[in-house]
């Protein structure tokens, strides 16, 4: 795995030679993740080169600051409800819900996110967990940033979010690479990775590939049979239910 | 040895799932009680989504329960009469809640409501039936299933119309109480997201005065219908039963529902109802701890299907 990553950097730092402006290339070990029955999380490569335009004289250890965003192209809409004291008992009063949350965020960066850039242009790219855009919000709640931070604190320790600052590491000034580590929970359907250049707190480039994750197998085919014949499923599972019970019964019957 | 849910989306453990399935079955064999209440919260803690926790009890419900049933409808433990009169009073029940389900949320007292029944329901069935069964286990008084039953008394329910013969039962009454009965029921399971045996069982011991040992396998009866109309409705409404956890809590609760059966026979009714009213109240303490202990942390997330 490991000596395939290099040869991979090798070959794609021979195809960045020769170029006049900055150059990025990005690319990760694996571009399709199969969830089977055994599925219990994975790790993913993401690796890159990215070469100083022609003249510009690297200073220190690395040509670039590099922010790699990994990110589910689907959203989904969180209720967040929170509990209030009505005299003697704690229950659910104020809810707000917040419409497009990402179902998946992962942020690695060579260096703190602070240091890389100013934070109106974090918060442009939505660089950080704490910059995420989590679409409109609904509800009558007055502290709408409390509930803000409840949801994203609970979706990190959920593993659905994390940020790793100083993550992305440098092997020469212009070879970098890190690792994305996906939960067991990760929620199939396609990722997007980014991989941002930074110079002196601006985006030089970027650039950007899918990751698949599909399920496969039998957890496929009862995925796919759950969604498309609803009514058919349930009763299959009640037949099943059903044949056990009846099975159980006759099996102990015979013992007695 | 760890298995991924389709639908759920994660792994989990088969020997645990295996075994939650079978000591949950074993709680419905024995009480005639569904299980819901106690399995739904172990899922969510083992971090299955609420939706998926809920909708997936379901067919576990059923399939522990027709295990069950069958082993006490071979022993002549069943009251199929009682049990068809409940159901219809449940159809209609059922249909009720919705509307009084709807009603709460729009309120936006649902949660308080829930939790509040819960605690109430618990507490006074499993106080009441506590000190009952106590006091019939102290006065020693044999089989105790009727032991409370003084002879001769006369009630207003046996002045109601509509009478029936529940050969099983051993009961000449009016059909209303248990259609009543039924319609409560259905009203509770829909609100309160439970098949509604806990109710049901102390229900048909202490109010429609059938002999225990026929209460458990006529509950397990009524609750094999509401786990089936309940997993249908999960599936169609928002595909969230998962066929493989599914699986695994099946196979665990029908040995353990035929473990419970027979522990059950063993067990004297007023020790059973002793056994009963103890699991009620840890419950309802556990539920009353929750409402007024101050929570970690007040805020709780879902996730709804993607936009």
């Amino acid at each position: 795995m490991m000596r395939i990553l290099l040869v991979m950097m090798g070959l794609m730092l021979l195809a960045c030679r020769g170029a006049h402006a900055e150059e990025l290339a990005a690319g990760i070990s694996r571009d399709k993740i199969e969830i089977n029955s055994r599925f219990t999380g994975t790790e993913v490569a993401i690796f890159g080169s990215v070469e100083p335009a022609i003249g510009e004289v690297v200073q220190g250890n690395r040509s670039r600051d590099i922010i790699i965003v990994v990110r589910s192209d689907r959203s989904s809409r969180a209720l967040v409800r929170r509990k209030e004291p009505v005299g003697p008992l704690w229950v659910n009063r104020d809810v707000l819900s917040f419409a497009e949350v990402p179902e998946f965020y992962f942020i690695a960066s060579n260096r703190l996110l602070a240091e890389i850039a100013e934070p109106s242009v974090l918060q442009q790219f939505q660089l950080g967990v704490a910059q995420l855009d989590t679409g409109p919000s609904f509800g009558v709640a007055l502290d709408a940033a409390a509930f803000r931070q409840a949801f994203l604190q609970a979706r990190v320790a959920d593993q659905l979010y994390s940020q790793h600052e100083g993550a992305v590491t440098f092997m020469s000034p212009t070879l970098f690479r890190t690792t994305l580590a996906l939960p067991p929970n990760v929620p199939s359907g396609n990722l997007r990775v980014t991989v941002y250049a930074f110079r002196n707190g601006q985006i030089t480039s970027s650039s950007s590939m899918t990751l698949f994750i599909d399920k496969t197998g039998i957890e496929r085919a009862l995925s796919d049979f759950s969604q498309r014949e609803p009514l058919l499923y349930g009763l299959s599972a009640l037949v099943v239910a059903v044949m056990a019970g009846l099975l159980a019964a006759a099996v102990f019957q015979n013992r007695h | 040895m760890e298995i991924y849910l389709p639908i759920a989306e994660m792994p989990v453990n088969v020997f645990l799932i295996v075994g939650l399935g079978a000591a949950v079955g074993f709680l419905s064999g024995m009480f005639g009680v569904g299980g819901g209440f106690i399995l739904t919260p172990f899922l969510m803690f083992w971090g299955i989504p609420p939706a998926v926790a809920v909708a997936t009890q379901s067919p576990q419900i059923v399939a522990s329960s027709v295990s069950g049933v069958v082993s006490h409808w071979r022993k002549g433990h069943v009251d199929f009469k009682m049990g068809g009169v409940l159901l219809c009073g449940g159809f209609f029940g059922s249909i009720g809640g919705i509307h009084l389900f709807n009603a709460l949320k729009a309120a936006g007292q649902a949660d308080l409501f829930i939790a509040l029944a819960y605690v109430i329901f618990l507490g006074s069935i499993g106080g009441l039936m506590l000190w009952e069964s106590v006091h019939a286990v102290r006065q020693g008084a044999g089989g105790g299933s009727r032991s409370h039953r003084s002879a001769g008394a006369h009630h207003w329910v046996h002045g109601l119309p509509l009478k029936v013969r529940f050969h099983k039962s051993k009961l000449y009454i009016s059909a209303i109480p248990p259609l009543l009965l039924g319609l409560l029921i259905g009203v509770l399971s829909v609100v309160m997201g439970v098949g509604g045996g806990f109710i049901l069982v102390p229900a048909m011991i202490y109010l429609l005065r059938m002999p225990t040992s026929v209460v458990v396998g006529t509950s397990l009866f009524q609750v094999v219908f509401i786990g089936a109309f309940s997993t249908l409705l999960h599936a169609i409404t928002n595909q969230s039963v998962d066929a493989i956890l599914a699986g695994l809590l099946i196979a665990g609760g029908v040995v353990g529902a035929q473990f419970g059966v027979r522990f059950g026979e063993r067990l004297r009714g007023d020790w059973m109802r002793v056994c009963l009213a103890a699991l009620l109240l840890m419950i309802c303490v556990r539920l009353g701890v929750n409402l007024v202990w101050p929570p970690s942390n007040p805020f709780s997330v879902t996730i709804e299907a993607p936009a």
